[in-house]
């Protein structure tokens, strides 16, 4: 047998038992039994960076990564753009190597290993079709790699049943150039698809589609992870793709993992102040002030410290999701300022005022009469909503 | 505009063409119809365009010199210096823009700047050197310089080329299960066929019609390329225009052939190479 059809033949308890029982990541306990237990059965496989980091000339592009991602689950590391993402998948692919550290598949350390060799696909932004060959051939392709010694009966039934599940079986004939924006998307991963692989790599697949074809596909996208049961790796800085897809996130800022974990988890509790920024749309309020008297005090701003937070040398700030705050009488507020806007969404109002110097957003009840220019108060809607952070370091410190 | 003015646009649109297809195919064809005349009707007054009686004499008299060999060494020459040219001038453009080469853009000028050099200039100090080699007038002579003088070209198209293929795309193969040099191959290759093809044109006919290089430093008759040849010829049997002509349409044969047949990705090659470079 080929090196290659051991490996396929691999059963998966050869998984590292770790990665599928604990999924700890970055010292974070997240709950993927379930998530892995679906896969069993299926290929997948586990992919753990150790140290990772990599540097282009004097810059450093990712630096420090740990991560494990367990056999089966959709991962998706979400960042603006050039925060590392795409380079830190690139390396999973084999298409970088890391300045330092080790990436496994599985248990084997495959950070040198050439991408032919690693059983991964990949999806790109740019679809990379190959524009000289026909639908069924850019399908075909991996296929037809030679240390694949595919039979031409296989590889038509192999292409021919990729196509029936994506809606392309009318395409085959075609060339790339001819078919739409959303049939190529769907060639590309045809194309990953073909082959069985035990992981995925999907960078920003979505990005290029209008906001209708964008929607539809993310749905199909997580019915095939359902169906397939592979370990997939998502790229994207579209944080609502991210938390609708995603079993865990990995949100990275600069080269780093700012924080792992599901989707709510990273939204109800950020780990951090970029995070807690960074996700939601609007992200969450933060709130300056100085500590004294048992609150944060300062322009607009009276909010009572809950006692398990305490403060630190360099002060803490206050974060509250547009969504928790809610008008209140003056006497009561934790926030007064005065109106600037108040858009109309039809379920409900999204309001920003000025409190001090800081604005503020927050989504009222659509029946709202609130008229920008008006001072109003603003609490949240119940105390356990906001977040601490220490204004020095950045980090969470309670709610 | 009216109906009028745009019809006479339109003829003399067409008087135009027909001018400058005049202008262009008029030696050509009077090159092909002088060649399949006899001699006693080549200098008939009034001049016939269509021979009388056409005949092969001028061509069989060609065969009997042994023209055919000189036609045989130029296709040669041409051939191995296209390829060599391409595959050295193709493989370089790829690594200039794939590759981090040390001091990229010095050696794309050095090779611009290669290119604007009158290749006369360095006939003599060439031959010197070539004498010196023991290169001089032997079968690798006129290869070896022809390929220097495409190479360049060859980098520069074809590293355009290269230029405007997405790296996705070799990557893509790599993921698939093909090793960088599959990956090139089945994927880059294809796609730069017009790049390539433009090369190996501006290559032929370079070689192909050169007379100078030839003729300066190979001595030997049997070496000697169709150009050189044809001159020969002339040279020995005075005027003899009907053999003349039909080693002009000898020689003139293979360019235009190969025109028609890769006349599609010439026109992309040199437009796109035109545009995107």
């Amino acid at each position: 047998m080929t090196p290659a059809a051991v490996r396929a033949s691999r059963q998966p308890d050869d998984i590292p038992q770790d990665a599928i029982l604990q999924g700890e990541i970055q010292g974070m306990n997240v709950h993927s039994q379930d998530i892995a237990s679906r896969a069993v059965g299926q290929s997948a496989r586990s992919v753990r960076f150790v140290d990772v980091a990599k540097r282009f000339g004097s810059v450093a592009a990712v630096a420090d990564v740990n991560l494990t991602i367990a056999p089966g689950q959709f991962v998706t590391l979400l960042g603006p753009s050039g925060c590392g993402k795409s380079t830190t998948l690139s390396m999973i692919a084999g298409l970088e190597l890391p300045s330092q550290g080790h990436i496994y598949i599985g248990d084997r350390d495959v950070t040198t290993v050439p991408p032919a060799d690693r059983d991964i696909a990949m999806v790109f932004q740019s679809y990379a079709l190959y524009p000289h060959l026909t639908i069924f051939e850019n399908i075909a392709f991996p296929l037809r790699a030679k240390r694949r010694r595919t039979t031409e009966t296989e590889v038509t039934r192999k292409v021919t049943d990729a196509a029936r599940m994506l809606g392309l079986d009318k395409l085959l004939a075609r060339f790339p150039r001819e078919i739409s924006g959303g049939q190529r998307q769907r060639v590309a991963l045809g194309r990953a698809m073909v082959r069985t692989p035990t992981i995925y790599l999907l960078d920003e697949p979505l990005s290029n589609l209008d906001q209708q074809l964008r929607v539809q596909m993310r749905s199909e996208l997580k019915d095939l992870h359902q169906r397939l049961g592979a370990t997939m790796l998502y790229v994207t800085h579209d944080q609502g793709e991210a938390m609708t897809l995603s079993d865990i996130i990995a949100v990275m800022s600069a080269g780093r993992i700012e924080q792992v974990g599901a989707p709510r988890e990273l939204y109800d509790r950020p780990a951090n102040l970029f995070v807690a920024r960074f996700l939601g749309e609007p992200g969450m309020n933060i709130l300056n002030g100085d500590i004294g008297d048992g609150r944060l005090r300062g322009q607009g701003v009276a909010i009572a410290l809950p006692p398990t937070v305490k403060a630190g040398p360099g002060g803490l700030c206050a974060g509250i999701r547009p969504e928790d705050l809610v008008l209140c009488p003056i006497p009561e507020a934790e926030l007064t300022g005065v109106v600037r806007t108040v858009e109309f969404l039809g379920s409900r109002c999204l309001m920003r005022a000025d409190i001090g110097d800081t604005l503020v957003t927050a989504f009222l009840p659509a029946e709202v009469t609130t008229q920008p220019g008006e001072t109003v108060g603003l609490k949240a809607s119940y105390p356990g909503r906001t977040r601490w952070f220490d204004v020095a370091s950045g980090l969470a410190v309670g709610h | 505009m009216n109906q009028g003015m745009r019809l006479t646009g339109r003829a003399a649109l067409l008087a135009a063409s027909a001018l400058a297809s005049v202008v262009v195919l008029g030696p050509i064809i009077w090159a092909l119809s002088t060649s399949l005349k006899s001699d006693n009707h080549i200098f008939a007054v009034p001049p016939r365009l269509i021979p009388d009686e056409p005949t092969l004499m001028h061509f069989q008299r060609l065969v009997a010199e042994g023209v055919q060999w000189s036609f045989l060494n130029s296709a040669f020459y041409t051939v191995v210096s296209v390829a060599f040219a391409v595959a050295v001038g193709g493989t370089a453009g790829y690594a200039l823009v794939r590759y981090p080469v040390p001091a990229k853009r010095a050696l794309l000028v050095l090779f611009m700047g290669v290119m604007s050099i009158p290749s006369y200039a360095l006939l003599l100090p060439t031959q010197v050197i070539f004498v010196r080699l023991g290169i001089f007038d032997t079968r690798l002579a006129l290869p070896i310089l022809y390929a220097a003088h495409v190479i360049p070209f060859a980098v520069w198209m074809t590293r355009a080329h290269f230029a405007t293929v997405p790296r996705e795309l070799e990557q893509a193969a790599l993921v698939d299960g093909y090793s960088r040099f599959e990956a090139v191959w089945k994927v880059i290759i294809p796609g730069a066929r017009p790049a390539l093809i433009a090369a190996a044109a501006f290559g032929f006919l370079y070689a192909w019609n050169d007379y100078i290089t030839a003729t300066t430093m190979v001595e030997s008759p049997d070496l000697r390329t169709l150009p050189v040849a044809l001159i020969f010829f002339q040279g020995f049997h005075g005027r003899d225009w009907g053999a003349l002509m039909a080693g002009v349409v000898i020689a003139t044969l293979p360019p235009i052939v190969l025109f028609l047949v890769y006349r599609r990705y010439l026109i992309g090659g040199f437009s796109e190479g035109s545009v995107k470079g």
